[in-house]
C-alpha cells in the first residue's frame, strides 16, 4: 500500500512536470516562466533537505491536528449518534458548517491567535475535522440490526458495545476516511502557512511564489507529495493491519 | 401459561391494506407451536408485534400473555460479532446458571468443532445453529423461532426441533417456517395465516406434536396422521 501510494504520485507528478515542460516547449516560453529541466534538478539539488524538514514540519502539524479531529469527530459522533434533541442539533450544525469553506475563516484566526503553530493546528483540524465528523456520525448512528437484535432483545446492550459493533462492521469505510482526511489535515495546514505562518512547507511556497521561482515551488511540491503519499500508506498500512487482525480466521473446523 | 390474542390489526404506515386484520386465535402452551402461511402475509409481521417490535395501541389489551413474561425472537438473518471466536462469545453471554445447558446444545448442535472460529467462517447452518444456541441459554419464556433453522439440513433440522422439545417442556416456542411436513410433524398448535379474507383472521390448526421416543431418537411420523394434517394446514391457507 505504501508503495502503491508513492509510485501513484510519481507518476501524476512526473506527468504534470511533463504538461508544464510541454507548454513551455510548446509555447516557447522562458525559463523565468517555467524553469527547464536541468534548472528544476539543479534547484532541487540545493533546496532538498531545506524543503524536506519544511515538509516534516508541515506533516507533523498535520498528524496533530488529523489526530485532535478524530478524537473529537469520534466523541461528538459518538454523542450524536442517538436520535435524540442533542443528537439531531450536532447533526444538522454538522451539515451545515460542513458546508461552509472552512478556509474562508483562517484569517479570523489569525487575528485572534497571531501567526504561528497554534493558528496552523487549529486550521488544519478545523478543515478535516467535519467531514470525518459527518462520517463518523453516519456510521454511529447507522444500526446494525442484525448483531444489535441479540442485544437489545436479551437487554446487554451498552454503549460501548453498539459504538464497537458499528465501528467493526463499518472498519473499512472508517480507514479510507481517516486516510482520505490526512489530505484535507495536509492542505488545512499548507493553507495555514500559505497565509500567514512563519514555518512549514507553505511558508517557502509563498517566499518563491514571492520570488516567482517556480523550479522551487515544483520542489516544495514533489515534497509535499512524498511526505503525504507516506503517511497515507503508513495509515492504510495499520489500517489494514488492525482489519486483519480482527478478521482473521482463527481457526476451527468447519463441519 | 396461554397465549393468544384479540382482535390485531396493524397496517404499516403509509398502507392501506392491513397486514393483520383483526387476528383473534388462542393457543396451547407451554408447547412448540408454529405460525404457518405463505410469503406476505405477516408472519414476521406479527411476531415482532409479539417480540414488542411494533406499534400497537392497545397490544397490552390485545395480546393474552398469561405466564409470559420474557419473549425474544430470533430470526435466520442474525450474526454473531466478528471480532472474537464463537466460542467465546457463547461464554460471554451465557448465564451463570447455563454452563451445562450451553454445553448440551452444543453437542446436540454439532458446533462443537467451530467454537474456534469466527462467524463470517462458518457455513449458513452452522451460523444458523450457532445464532438459536445463544437465544435458548437466555431466560425466556417464549422464543419466536423466525426461520431459525432455515439453513440447516432436514434430518439435522428435526433432531434440533425435538431436542428443543425434550429440554424446554416448560417453555413456549413459536416456529415459524415454510416447510409444510415439519410443521405438522413437529408441532403442537400451528396458527394458519392465509392470504383470503376468510383466513385474515387467523385459525389454530393441531399438528401431530411428534416427540422423541425414550431412547432419544426419531420416531417415524404415522404417514396418515401427518397426510391429514398437512392437508388441513393447506386447506386452512
Amino acid at each position: 500500500m505504501l508503495f502503491r501510494r508513492i509510485y501513484q504520485f510519481l507518476i501524476v507528478y512526473c506527468l504534470g512536470v511533463g504538461l508544464l515542460l510541454g507548454v513551455k516547449y510548446a509555447a516557447g516560453l522562458s525559463d523565468y516562466v517555467i524553469p527547464g529541466p536541468d534548472l528544476i534538478a539543479k534547484t532541487a539539488r540545493a533546496m532538498a533537505s531545506i524543503y524536506f524538514f519544511d515538509g516534516l514540519n508541515t506533516l507533523s502539524v498535520t498528524i496533530l491536528g488529523q489526530m485532535i479531529s478524530i478524537a473529537m469527530a469520534f466523541s461528538v459522533g459518538i454523542l450524536g449518534r442517538k436520535s435524540s434533541w442533542a443528537g439531531s442539533f450536532i447533526k444538522v450544525m454538522a451539515y451545515n458548517i460542513q458546508a461552509y469553506p472552512i478556509v474562508a475563516l483562517a484569517p479570523i484566526i489569525f487575528i485572534l491567535l497571531g501567526d504561528g503553530f497554534l493558528s496552523r493546528l487549529l486550521i488544519a483540524s478545523m478543515i478535516c475535522y467535519f467531514p470525518l465528523l459527518l462520517s463518523v456520525l453516519g456510521i454511529m448512528a447507522s444500526p446494525v440490526k442484525d448483531i444489535e437484535h441479540f442485544y437489545l432483545a436479551t437487554g446487554r446492550m451498552r454503549w460501548q458495545l453498539e459504538v464497537k459493533i458499528r465501528a467493526f462492521e463499518n472498519l473499512s469505510k472508517l480507514i479510507t476516511v481517516i486516510s482520505g482526511s490526512a489530505t484535507l489535515a495536509m492542505a488545512g495546514t499548507i493553507v495555514a502557512e500559505f497565509i500567514a505562518a512563519d514555518a512549514g512547507i507553505g511558508y517557502s511556497i509563498r517566499i518563491a511564489l514571492y520570488q516567482s521561482d517556480l523550479a522551487k515551488i515544483l520542489t516544495a511540491l514533489f515534497m509535499i507529495g512524498i511526505l503525504i503519499s507516506v503517511y497515507q500508506g503508513l495509515l492504510e498500512t495499520v489500517g489494514a493491519q488492525v482489519k486483519t487482525k480482527w478478521s482473521a480466521p482463527l481457526g476451527g473446523e468447519l463441519i | 401459561m396461554r397465549f393468544g390474542c384479540r382482535n390485531l390489526t396493524f397496517t404499516y404506515p403509509g398502507v392501506k391494506t392491513p397486514v393483520l386484520d383483526h387476528l383473534s386465535f388462542s393457543m396451547a402452551a407451554p408447547g412448540f407451536n408454529a405460525v404457518f402461511g405463505p410469503s406476505g402475509v405477516g408472519k414476521t409481521s406479527f411476531a415482532r408485534l409479539v417480540a414488542g417490535g411494533g406499534q400497537v395501541d392497545d397490544m397490552a389489551e390485545t395480546l393474552e400473555l398469561d405466564g409470559i413474561n420474557t419473549i425474544l425472537y430470533s430470526y435466520n438473518q442474525e450474526r454473531l460479532p466478528g471480532w472474537s471466536a464463537t466460542g467465546s462469545h457463547l461464554d460471554k453471554i451465557c448465564p451463570k446458571g447455563n454452563q451445562e445447558l450451553k454445553a448440551e446444545l452444543i453437542r446436540i448442535f454439532e458446533v462443537g468443532p467451530v467454537l474456534g472460529s469466527r462467524f463470517s467462517q462458518l457455513s449458513m447452518g452452522q451460523q444458523n445453529r450457532m445464532n438459536l444456541i445463544r437465544y435458548l441459554i437466555q431466560d425466556f419464556d417464549l422464543l419466536i423461532m423466525d426461520e431459525s433453522l432455515a439453513n440447516v439440513d432436514e434430518s439435522l433440522r428435526g433432531q434440533i426441533l425435538l431436542s428443543i422439545k425434550e429440554r424446554f417442556p416448560d417453555k413456549l416456542f413459536l416456529y415459524i417456517s415454510h416447510n409444510l411436513s415439519e410443521v405438522a410433524r413437529f408441532c403442537k398448535d400451528i396458527l394458519i395465516l392465509g392470504r383470503s379474507a376468510t383466513w385474515r383472521g387467523g385459525r389454530v390448526v393441531r399438528g401431530l406434536d411428534e416427540v422423541a421416543d425414550p431412547e432419544g431418537t426419531h420416531c417415524r411420523p404415522n404417514r396418515d396422521r401427518l397426510d391429514r394434517a398437512m392437508l388441513e394446514i393447506m386447506n386452512a391457507v
